[in-house]
């Protein structure tokens, strides 16, 4: 396994609350949205569950020190609204993700993007949704330098 | 008249592609599953809830063209806040303001995996199931923490000297084609805007079809005289999902540590 890739950002563009918006409570006391954190490594159990989702995942450092991350995703209802099964992270795949890191304790995160070994990208529902919405808002901005 | 608000959600509706499917059902009905509405500006502003304040702000946000370059999350963003700051904070009581709004760091849902009260639970995102369960009541199943009310059809009133309870009792009749159901007892707890009610809480839910059938809208009334100075009217809405499973919701665990001062 490729050594663990660990980056850390002051400020991220990547919105929290396209993970969270239709989470059952608020992330922003235990994830922080300011920052995020990229890991690599293999999948060791996803929870597909409510009301949140939840990946464990072995991260090897250069040193070949393995050290479990737990990724805290929207939950299964959310989920499933985009066309994730139980069957979307598999034990033993190799994944790269990315996420906010806790406020307080290491090894922990929410969900933002994650990059197989394949090249596909998983994104939360409201990621998902932004380019719809924009369509939208561009159509309604042409419609608005249209009308006489 | 109708409200510009209405008339959006309205719109809304008629929009979605999938109208014509639902079309076959009766509008005179709203058992089945719904759930979270289609991906328009509107219906994910009010997914959760939204009120006639906001829908026009972000409203007038989408149409000046000084904004064009902001992300519509940006601009729902705003209309959020601007709803709270007017329209909500505007009808709380000092009372109620003094602890509004709740730090997310305080919230027992997130500390102590406490399912929602009814303030709450009947904004909660993803699906809500009408059943009716005889001739006397029905069931709203909401996905959200699994959470199911019964709606009692024949005005029964609550037993004698029983407690708030989280969900109230419920009692419902029809006004034409909408469901009108009337809840009270309902325990002290929060809203989904995060002030805090009484158990002195009255709320009025109207559920009504749209026009197309696919789209199922809420227009609720909340009523406190402890904690607020007049009534609050909020809307959602959801989409016609007949399909959709309502999974388990068995897996809660409090956070290892949460940090105060932080807003959504």
């Amino acid at each position: 396994m490729s050594a663990a890739k660990i980056v850390s950002c002051a400020v991220c563009a990547l919105l929290l609350y396209a993970a969270t918006a239709a989470a059952h409570h608020a992330f922003s006391p235990v994830y922080d949205s300011k920052r995020s954190t990229t890991v690599s490594g293999i999948v060791v159990e996803f929870r597909f569950a409510n009301p949140h989702a939840m990946l464990t995942l072995d991260v090897k450092d250069d040193t070949g020190k393995v050290t479990k991350w737990t990724v805290e995703f929207a939950g299964q209802l959310n989920l499933s609204e985009i066309g994730w099964t139980k069957e979307s992270l598999k034990p033993g795949e190799q994944i790269t993700i990315t996420g906010n890191p806790t406020h307080v304790v290491s090894h922990q995160m929410a969900f933002v993007r994650i990059v197989k070994a394949d090249g596909t990208v998983l994104l939360p529902a409201a990621a998902q949704r932004t380019d719809i919405l924009e369509q939208e808002r561009r159509e309604r901005a042409r419609r608005r330098t249209q009308s006489p | 008249m109708a409200s510009r608000g209405s008339l959006v959600l309205l719109v809304i509706s008629l929009a979605w592609p999938g109208a014509a499917a639902a079309q076959s059902a009766s509008r005179s009905k709203l058992e089945g599953m719904w759930s979270d509405p289609p991906v328009t500006i509107m219906a994910r502003f009010c997914a959760s809830w939204c009120t006639d304040a906001g829908i026009e702000r972000l409203n007038a946000l989408l149409d000046n063209p000084a904004n064009d370059s902001r992300p519509v999350a940006q601009l729902s963003a705003e209309a959020s806040v601007f709803q709270l700051d007017t329209y909500i904070k505007g009808r709380l009581t000092p009372g109620a303001l003094a602890s509004f709004p709740l730090d997310p760091a305080d919230d027992p849902g997130l500390l102590r995996c406490e399912p929602w009260g009814l303030a709450r639970q009947i904004f909660a995102p993803h699906q809500l199931e009408i059943r009716r369960l005889g001739p006397d009541r029905m069931e709203l199943h909401y996905g959200e923490w699994d959470a199911r009310r019964t709606v009692y059809m024949d005005g029964r009133k609550p037993g004698a000297g029983q407690a708030p309870s989280r969900l109230g009792h419920s009692n419902g009749r029809w006004e034409g084609d909408t469901l009108v159901v009337e809840t009270s007892g309902i325990a002290a707890n929060l809203t989904i805007w995060r002030s805090r009610h009484s158990d002195r809480l009255r709320v009025v839910e109207r559920f009504t079809r749209a026009d197309d059938g696919a789209m199922l809208l809420l227009t609720a009334t909340l009523e406190d005289p402890s904690t607020l100075r007049e009534p609050v009217v909020v809307k959602r809405n959801w989409r016609w999902a007949p399909t959709s499973i309502i999974a388990a919701y068995d897996e809660c665990k409090p956070p290892i540590a949460v940090k105060k001062g932080v807003e959504p």
